[in-house]
C-alpha cells in the first residue's frame, strides 16, 4: 500500500526509528510555549535545510505535506486578523508549520515496518496485561491487508451507483460495504481460527 | 477472540475505505467526508471497547505513515495542529457513543445508534477537541468555538442522524453483527 | 491418513437444524462430498475443521477432539475455503505462509525462513514480498494452498475450490490437487471433478442421501439433481 515513506534512502533514514520519534516529542515540548516569532522563524528554516537535505524529491514532498495544512493556516489568520490579534495569530501558524513540518519530515524517513516493530516493542509491557504484543501486531497486519480491499470495493459501490444514477455518490454505500466488511470479517475470523487462531 | 480481533481490524480498514471515497453527497445535496462516521460507527456496531480498539488501530497506522486520512494526509504532521484534538477525540467519541447504545438497548436499533452518535461523535468528541484547540493556541472558548467547531458541526449532525440509519440497515441485515447488541 | 469420525453430530444454527445427525468414519484418501445449496456441506466441513461445535456429538482425528483439541486439529487438518480473499490474512505472501508456520510453535525467524523454502520448492521466490491483493484470483488460491501445505496436515479439506476459476487454471489447480500426498476432502457441486476419488457422500438436507464409490454415487446424485430442475 501507498505510504508516505520516501523510497530514495538518505542519511535520516538509517538513524533508529525511536530517537526520531524521541527528538520529535522534544522538539514539541519545547516549541509548544514558545512565542517569539523569530525563534519559530528560524526553527523553520532549520526543517526546511533537513527537506532540502533529502533532495529535490523528498523536498517537494515535505512541500506536500503542508499543503492540508494552508486551509487551516488561512481561517486562524483570516479570523485573527478580523479581532486584530494578527501577532497571536501568526505565531500559532509558525507553530503549526515548524512541528508539522518536523513530523512529517520523520515519517518521511521511516519505514512502515521500522516504526510498527518500534510501536510493537514499545507495547511489549503490555504482555503484562495480558495482551500480547504478538495479537497487536496481528491486528496492524489484517488491517493493511483489509483496507486496500475494501477502499476497492468502496470504489466498486460508488461506480455501482454512478451506473444507475446521475446525482453524487450518497451515503446510500456505507451500509451496504459495511455489511460485506462484516461478511469478510466473519470469513476471516473462521480461517483465522482453522490455522489456530489467536493466543 | 479471532472474531473480536478480526472486527476490530475490519472497522479500522472501513474508517480508512471511508475515507479514500470521493465526498459523498446527502439527500440535501451537502457534501460531506463519510470518515467521521466510520468512527461513529465504530461505537454503534462494536460496543463502546472494540469501537474504540478500532478507531486507535487506524489511528496507530495513520500516525505510522499511511496516508488514510480523508483527503490522503497522513503521518505523525496531522497529530501536531492544532485540531488533533479531533484525531485524540475519535477513540474517545467511539467509546462514549459505544456506552450511549448500551445505555440505551430498550429503544429500536437504528433510533439509539443515532442518538449515541450525537451524544458520543458529536458532544463527547467537540469536549475533546474545543479544549485541545485553546490549549493548541491560547485561544478563549468563543474564539475555539468559531474557528474550530462550527465549521463543522452542520456536517457532523448529518452524519450522525445517517449513523444511525446505517446501523438500523445494518442490524436488519446481519443482527449478530451489531456487537454492541448481542 | 489418520480416521476421521462423525460420532451423532448434529449442528443447529438460528434454533434451525442445518446438520445431521450424521456418524461417519472417514479414512480413504480421496473423499468428494456432493450436495445442493444448503444441503450441509460447508457445516460439514466445519465441523469436520473443528471451527463449530457441534450441539451434539463429537467430530475426531484419531482420538482426538477437533473441537476441543485445536492442536491436534491444526497438525491434523488444513482448510482451503471457497473465497481465497477470505482466508489470506496477510499483506505480503510470505507473512502469510509465515503466519501458519509460527503457529505451530516455529519462532518468527525460522517461520521466516519456512516461508521463504516453501515458496523456492514451488519456484515462487520472487512472490515473498508481493501483495497479495496485486495477485490474481488464481494465483490467490494458489498461495492459500501454499499456506495450508507449508503447516504439513495429514488431510486438506477443500470448499468448492474451483468455484469462480477460469478453464486453464481450474485445470492446473486440479493437477496440483491431484498430485498431493496428502489426505483431500472436497466439497463440490461439480461431480466430474470427483470421478477418480476413491468415496463419495451426498448431503441432502442436512443428512447423508448416499455414500459410496463414484460409480454407484454420482449417477444417482445428477440423476436426482436433473430431476429436481424439471419441477
Amino acid at each position: 500500500m501507498l505510504s508516505l515513506t520516501l523510497e530514495r534512502q538518505s542519511w535520516a533514514h538509517r538513524i533508529p526509528v525511536g530517537w526520531k520519534l524521541a527528538a520529535l516529542c522534544g522538539l514539541t515540548f519545547f516549541v509548544f510555549p514558545l512565542e517569539n516569532i523569530a525563534l519559530l522563524t528560524l526553527g523553520i528554516g532549520g526543517v526546511g535545510l533537513l527537506c532540502a537535505s533529502l533532495g529535490r524529491v523528498g523536498f517537494t514532498a515535505s512541500l506536500r505535506g503542508l499543503r492540508p495544512i494552508l486551509w487551516f493556516a488561512v481561517i486562524i489568520l483570516g479570523y485573527h486578523l478580523l479581532v486584530g490579534r494578527i501577532g497571536q495569530g501568526l505565531g500559532i501558524v509558525l507553530r503549526m508549520l515548524l512541528l508539522v513540518g518536523a513530523a512529517n519530515f520523520v515519517t518521511m524517513t521511516s519505514r512502515l515496518s521500522d516504526m510498527m516493530n518500534w510501536v510493537i516493542w514499545a507495547l511489549s509491557p503490555l504482555r503484562r496485561l495480558g495482551i500480547p504484543p504478538e495479537r497487536i501486531a496481528l491486528a496492524f497486519a489484517l488491517m493493511i491487508r483489509f483496507t486496500p480491499v475494501l477502499g476497492q470495493r468502496a470504489a466498486h459501490l460508488a461506480q455501482a451507483w454512478r451506473a444507475r444514477s446521475n446525482r453524487r455518490v450518497g451515503v446510500g454505500i456505507v451500509a451496504p460495504l459495511a455489511v460485506s466488511a462484516l461478511d469478510d470479517a466473519d470469513h476471516v475470523a473462521e480461517a483465522l481460527r482453522a490455522r489456530g487462531g489467536v493466543r | 477472540m479471532e472474531r473480536n480481533i478480526v472486527y476490530i481490524a475490519v472497522f479500522a480498514a472501513v474508517i480508512a475505505a471511508l475515507g479514500l471515497l470521493p465526498k459523498l453527497t446527502l439527500i440535501s445535496g451537502i457534501p460531506i467526508t463519510a470518515q467521521s462516521m466510520g468512527i461513529m460507527l465504530c461505537g454503534t456496531i462494536l460496543g463502546a471497547r472494540k469501537g474504540a480498539l478500532a478507531v486507535i488501530l487506524f489511528l496507530a497506522l495513520v500516525a505510522l505513515g499511511l496516508p488514510l486520512l480523508a483527503g490522503g494526509r497522513g503521518g505523525l504532521g496531522v497529530f501536531t495542529t492544532p485540531w488533533a484534538g479531533f484525531l485524540f477525540g475519535f477513540p474517545v467519541a467511539a467509546f462514549a457513543t459505544g456506552l450511549m447504545m448500551r445505555w440505551l438497548r430498550g429503544a429500536r436499533v437504528g433510533v439509539s445508534a443515532g442518538i449515541a452518535a450525537v451524544v458520543g461523535g458529536i458532544g463527547v468528541l467537540y469536549a475533546v477537541a474545543v479544549p485541545y484547540y485553546m490549549a493548541m493556541t491560547g485561544a478563549g472558548l468563543v474564539d475555539a468555538i468559531v474557528t474550530a467547531m462550527l465549521p463543522f458541526l452542520a456536517g457532523d449532525l448529518v452524519k450522525a442522524v445517517a449513523a444511525g440509519a446505517i446501523t438500523g440497515a445494518i442490524h436488519k441485515a446481519r443482527p449478530r453483527a451489531v456487537m454492541s447488541r448481542a | 491418513m489418520p480416521q476421521i469420525s462423525f460420532d451423532d453430530v448434529s449442528l443447529s444454527l438460528d434454533g434451525r437444524q442445518v446438520f445431521g445427525p450424521v456418524s461417519l468414519s472417514l479414512r480413504e484418501k480421496r473423499i468428494g462430498v456432493v450436495g445442493q445449496n444448503g444441503a450441509g456441506k460447508s457445516s460439514f466441513l466445519r465441523l469436520m475443521a473443528g471451527l463449530v461445535k457441534p450441539d451434539q456429538g463429537q467430530v475426531r482425528i484419531g482420538d482426538a477432539d477437533v473441537y476441543a483439541d485445536r492442536k491436534a486439529a491444526l497438525a491434523g487438518i488444513g482448510v482451503i475455503f471457497q473465497n481465497p480473499d477470505h482466508q489470506i490474512l496477510f499483506p505480503t505472501v510470505a507473512e502469510e505462509i509465515a503466519f501458519g508456520l509460527a503457529q505451530l510453535g516455529a519462532s518468527k525467524a525460522d517461520a521466516k525462513a519456512g516461508a521463504l523454502h516453501v515458496l523456492q520448492e514451488q519456484d515462487r521466490s520472487d512472490w515473498a514480498d508481493r501483495a497479495c491483493y496485486t495477485l490474481s484470483g488464481g494465483q490467490r488460491h494458489y498461495l492459500c494452498l501454499m499456506a495450508v501445505l507449508a503447516m504439513k496436515p495429514d488431510v486438506i479439506l477443500l470448499d468448492e475450490p474451483y468455484a469462480g476459476l477460469d478453464i486453464p487454471t481450474s485445470a492446473r489447480l486440479h493437477r496440483q490437487l491431484a498430485g498431493l500426498a496428502q489426505s483431500l476432502v472436497m466439497i463440490t457441486h461439480d461431480p466430474r471433478t470427483l470421478d477418480s476419488y476413491d468415496r463419495v457422500i451426498w448431503l441432502d438436507g442436512g443428512v447423508v442421501a448416499a455414500d459410496g464409490p463414484p460409480a454407484k454415487v454420482l449417477p444417482q446424485f445428477e440423476s436426482e439433481m436433473a430431476r429436481r430442475a424439471e419441477c
